[in-house]
């Protein structure tokens, strides 16, 4: 049972690692993932082998890590390997359970761009590409979630292939690992699936508070809708202590947080310049 | 190239003065922990130009380069907003503005890429969704050659396919190196010993210069053969304000001022006046450091120790006796050996 006050962003973190299943070998990328990673592990998935793309492999989350190689997740991990090999020997290979990956556009398919917002060179980016088509076309499943992205009919470009067309193209294309794909979206509106023969993503459960006219605003297509909504989950209070302890930061939105992380840089600033001066 | 005669021991300056030349592509080995700063910023200082820079990870090393006025092409894999969403950061500025050509790859196919130049290869498969990605449709500088295909003999499927890369220079930060240039790093890799390996001049900072004998009781930790290194210079505090396991964590009040520095041109150009251009060597930016920071702030970074179980690398013997004087395989002493000899041996006249 929960007895605390929850946000928004806490909310979202936990849907995430309620996805993370005890014993999964999963990557994580920066941000929401690897809260969700920490949350799962502290929680009900104490056997999940977590993983960082740079080699880091069944590490032990203790301080939110600011890139994919953060020397504060290579305090105790069990297995130290390289990039390449975490492409090749664990995803390509099969063994790679779940991937968590971010959005920046997406399309009814699943299809996924964070790099241009138009045609390259001129556009505007997202970000590129990093790690992320390969970890989508090679893990068992993908969990996808976006903050602040944005749903299209038609992506400018394509970084991260999904269910491509729908329907069947994905498997026949023989490029991927067979029954993978996208298997969930989560926004803070609401958890997003996809069909099973069509791939076509519909609208599986509403945030608290939002209605589905609200979630069909964001999407140019008509959204489907499933026949029973379900609901998303309530964290528990061990769930929301293991994420505190994990990231304090990580119950603000970015915006939020990024001011509240500056203004305790500009007090720590101003006692560091009085200890200069007193010394 | 590889080693020089001489001593490998020098100082950043003379180091990057030596062995990076306007026009050469440059990767640093680091994959963000760790990341040879001091190195970058004596780069910088010197005013190289016309160089293609290897950048797999997106952090701020690429964009002080390219405002540097020191890159004209790019090989990237991620690019990070600095400068948030709307602004970009320099890299993004400069590529739209056609001052910067980049060629996008994945974290995969950039450390295929090499992968191959590391091995000797001349290509590198890669894997087979990246097919249906725009990042093998959009090309820039490497035109048809940035990917290819090929046929499987075997199985006869079509096979993308990326050229090998070979940089002209690694820039690496390690924790430890011995003054022949073997180097040592824990910690996440990522692609970096690809990187250094592929590269034809490979220069090494550290934390610390230590005896070749603490490199041959861990050889597990040695991620480049000093054989390949041309420079080896002892700089503590070479990748701040990156983390370096063992020593110190990322340093976030500096990552917090850089973070500022984004804003516009002219405040990155005050950054840049101030800690790169203004202080000629990484002790002179550290003094600095102490000055604005104060120490206590550097202290909080401090690593808290955490040790490695040390391998046992014995073995019984220590040389074909054992340690009663006892031939291993024959059962004799020394004595024993040379009656064998003059017995059964192939004596040789040569007096």
């Amino acid at each position: 049972m929960l007895s605390k006050q929850i946000t928004r962003q806490e909310m979202l973190v936990i849907a995430a690692a309620r996805q993370i299943q005890n014993g999964d070998v999963a990557i994580l990328g920066i941000g929401l993932p690897i809260i969700a990673g920490a949350v799962a592990k502290k929680t009900h998935a104490p056997e999940a082998v977590l993983m960082m793309e740079s080699g880091i492999c069944d590490f032990e989350p203790r301080v939110l890590p600011m890139h994919v190689a953060d020397a504060s997740a290579t305090r105790g991990y069990g297995y130290a390997t390289d990039l390449f090999s975490v492409f090749t020997t664990i995803t390509h290979a099969g063994y790679l359970d779940k991937a968590f990956l971010g959005v920046g556009q997406i399309d009814k398919f699943g299809n996924i761009n964070t790099s241009y917002l138009g045609t390259p060179p001129d556009a505007q980016r997202i970000s590129a590409a990093g790690g992320a088509p390969e970890f989508y076309a090679y893990a068992k499943k993908s969990i996808l979630t976006m903050k602040g992205g944005q749903f299209v009919e038609k992506l400018p470009y394509i970084t991260s292939p999904g269910y491509l067309g729908g329907g069947n193209e994905r498997e026949a294309s023989g490029r991927y690992t067979p029954g993978s794909g996208p298997s969930v979206l989560l926004t803070s509106k609401g958890i997003f699936k996809f069909h099973e023969q069509t791939k076509e993503m519909y609208l599986d459960a509403l945030f608290p508070g939002v209605t589905v006219e609200r979630v069909k605003k964001d999407i140019p297509w008509d959204l489907k809708v499933a026949e029973t909504l379900g609901s998303f989950p309530i964290p528990t209070d061990e769930e929301i202590h293991a994420l505190r302890e994990f990231s304090p930061r990580a119950s603000f939105s970015s915006p939020v947080a990024v001011q509240l992380v500056f203004e305790n840089f500009k007090r720590k600033m101003a006692a560091a310049k009085q200890a200069v001066l007193r010394n | 190239m590889g080693a020089q005669s001489g001593s490998k021991v020098m100082t950043t300056r003379e180091a990057v003065s030596r062995f990076v030349k306007d026009g050469d592509s440059l990767i640093t080995g680091n994959y963000n922990e760790s990341m040879p700063t001091s190195l970058i910023y004596e780069i910088i200082r010197q005013g190289r130009r016309g160089l293609t820079y290897y950048s797999q990870s997106g952090s701020f090393d690429g964009e002080f380069l390219v405002f540097g006025g020191c890159v004209d092409k790019m090989v990237s894999a991620f690019i990070y907003k600095w400068g948030g969403s709307q602004r970009g950061g320099i890299i993004e500025q400069y590529q739209r503005a056609g001052k910067l050509q980049i060629e996008d790859y994945t974290n995969f196919t950039y450390n295929a890429r090499l992968a191959a130049g590391a091995y000797g290869y001349s290509y590198m498969p890669v894997l087979p969704a990246i097919m249906d990605s725009d990042v093998f449709k959009y090309r820039s500088f490497m035109g048809d050659k940035k990917f290819g295909t090929t046929t499987c003999p075997f199985t006869g499927k079509t096979i993308p396919v990326v050229p090998a890369a070979n940089p002209d220079v690694c820039v690496l930060h390690v924790q430890r190196a011995d003054k022949n240039g073997n180097a040592q790093h824990w910690g996440g890799l990522g692609s970096t010993v690809h990187a250094c390996l592929a590269s034809r001049t490979i220069i090494v900072t550290c934390e610390e210069l230590v005896e070749y004998d603490v490199i041959r009781s861990s050889p597990h930790h040695t991620i480049v053969p000093g054989f390949r290194v041309s420079a080896v210079i002892e700089e503590p505090y070479g990748c701040h304000p990156f983390e370096i396991p063992g020593y110190r964590g990322l340093d976030t009040a500096m990552f917090s001022l850089i973070n500022q520095a984004f804003k516009s041109d002219d405040t990155m150009q005050k950054y840049m006046d101030e800690w790169i251009y203004g202080l000629p060597s990484r002790a002179a930016y550290m003094k600095h450091y102490v000055e604005v920071f104060g120490q206590e702030m550097l202290n909080r970074y401090l690593a808290r120790s955490f040790h490695s179980a040390p391998a046992n690398y014995g073995i019984p013997f220590q040389s074909g006796w054992d340690h009663n004087g006892i031939a291993n395989d024959l059962g004799v002493d020394m004595q024993g050996l040379e009656k064998l000899i003059a017995e059964k041996g192939e004596i040789v006249d040569v007096k």
